[in-house]
């Protein structure tokens, strides 16, 4: 058992230079590929990490941006709203204006259109009266004239006075 | 009778097949020509987590890799040297492996456990102490490691006991790595030889005391199996983050 405390040299050195020749070889066939893998897909992701960054602030610039024209638009809709209602608004009372105006104008055009018609109807009657009245007196004029043919005449005259209304 | 002692040695203690070239007595024992399978299977396992095929073995032997490379770089060596630490990756991904590879070899009926040899233990130590210096020299220089040993803010007049404390404790440290694996692992596999013996040794008395001893004799040798394979790894892990802690200790040391 005195052996245990008591190192061989020869082993201890073949250990050294085992070990050391090992280090060497998985680092030239082994770690030194893996290390590079590691550190490029690292250097991807954190590009990648990197790239989803600036695009998403990009994104974020892009959405406050938009954001603002929004609420430019909404509120340029809005006062071009109020502007319609204000300009529709006027327009109403223009057209109920002008049709009042219209009405009134026609309403009286109307009336003065009956009064002359009216007018005219009397003057026509009143004409076919005189013209009536003017017949009747010549034909009595014309005829010898008795109570009798007299009374005929007028009646006549009458009669055709009926007969022209 | 059974020879306890001897039974326990002739499992653990190394074999050398006295191979002679000429006068030169190579070592070859037991021991090495483990380590020397160990390091060509460790070998072969890395240029399989190298390789980059497309079968699901090799994406999975190259994950496993870059999970184990990427596990020691933020796990073991920057935490404990920083970035400067990044260079010696290659290092800390072979010690890990090499000694975990060691341990846990001596859990295979038939395979002795190299690490229980304090002859390999320590010339890994002597590896990362030579690592250590290393560090210091490179980042320091030589003058400025040899003043590492000598905190700042020590009076003049105590220097000269500081100096070589401070020399002797380095040295420890390095020895104590050795020593902590190898009697971690000596004291392990002897433990597992113990409780197999304790069987044999009651058969001798009484054959059916024996048996009867083989039952709780069993369950404690598979209870410390388990543990061993625990061992085996924090082992590892342990000598690795304590390397990668000192050397870190003597790059950041003002």
């Amino acid at each position: 058992m005195d052996q245990l405390l008591n190192p061989n040299f020869g082993v201890f050195a073949l250990t050294v230079v085992n070990f050391l020749l090992l280090v060497w070889l998985l680092h030239k066939f082994a770690w030194k590929g893996i290390i590079g893998a590691l550190e490029r897909r690292e250097k991807q992701i954190a590009d990648d990490k990197a790239a989803a960054a600036t695009a998403r602030e990009e994104a974020q610039q892009i959405k406050a941006e938009l954001d603002a024209k929004l609420q430019n638009i909404a509120a340029e809709a809005a006062k071009k709203m109020q502007e319609a209602v204000t300009l529709g608004n006027a327009q109403k009372e223009q057209l109920l204006a002008q049709t009042q105006q219209q009405a009134e104008r026609l309403l009286a055009q109307a009336k003065e259109q009956i009064e002359a018609e009216k007018n005219q109807a009397l003057k026509e009657v009143r004409e076919q009266i005189v013209n009536t009245s003017l017949l009747a007196a010549e034909k009595i004029t014309r005829q010898q004239v008795t109570q009798q043919t007299a009374q005929n005449t007028v009646d006549e005259v009458l009669r055709e006075l009926n007969t022209h209304k | 009778m059974i020879e306890v002692s001897e039974t326990i040695a002739h499992h653990i203690l190394d074999h050398d097949f006295g191979v002679m070239v000429g006068t030169l007595h190579l070592p070859l024992t037991v021991h090495t020509v483990t380590m020397f399978c160990i390091s060509v299977v460790l070998l072969g396992v890395g240029m399989l987590m190298a390789r980059r095929g497309k079968s699901v073995f090799s994406r999975l032997m190259s994950t496993i890799g870059e999970e184990y490379v990427g596990f020691m770089r933020d796990g073991i060596v920057v935490p404990g040297m920083g970035q400067e630490g990044r260079p010696f990756l290659s290092y800390f991904c072979t010690l890990f492996l090499f000694i975990l590879f060691s341990n846990l070899a001596g859990l295979i009926p038939e395979v002795k456990t190299i690490t229980s040899n304090i002859a390999v233990t320590g010339a890994l130590a002597l590896c990362s102490g030579v690592l250590i210096v290393y560090c210091g020299i490179k980042f320091h220089g030589v003058v400025g490691f040899i003043k590492t040993f000598v905190p700042g803010g020590t009076p003049w007049w105590l220097v000269p006991l500081i100096f070589p404390l401070e020399v002797i404790s380095l040295i420890i440290r390095v020895c104590v790595l050795a020593i902590r694996l190898f009697a971690n692992m000596l004291s392990g596999h002897m433990v597992l030889l113990s409780l197999l013996l304790i069987i044999f040794i009651i058969g001798q008395m009484s054959k059916i005391a024996g048996t009867g001893a083989a039952i709780p004799a069993m369950g404690l040798e598979i209870f410390m199996t388990c543990l061993e394979l625990l061992v085996a790894f924090l082992q590892a892990y342990v000598f690795t983050l304590l390397t990668s802690i000192y050397a870190g200790l003597v790059i950041h040391s003002h």
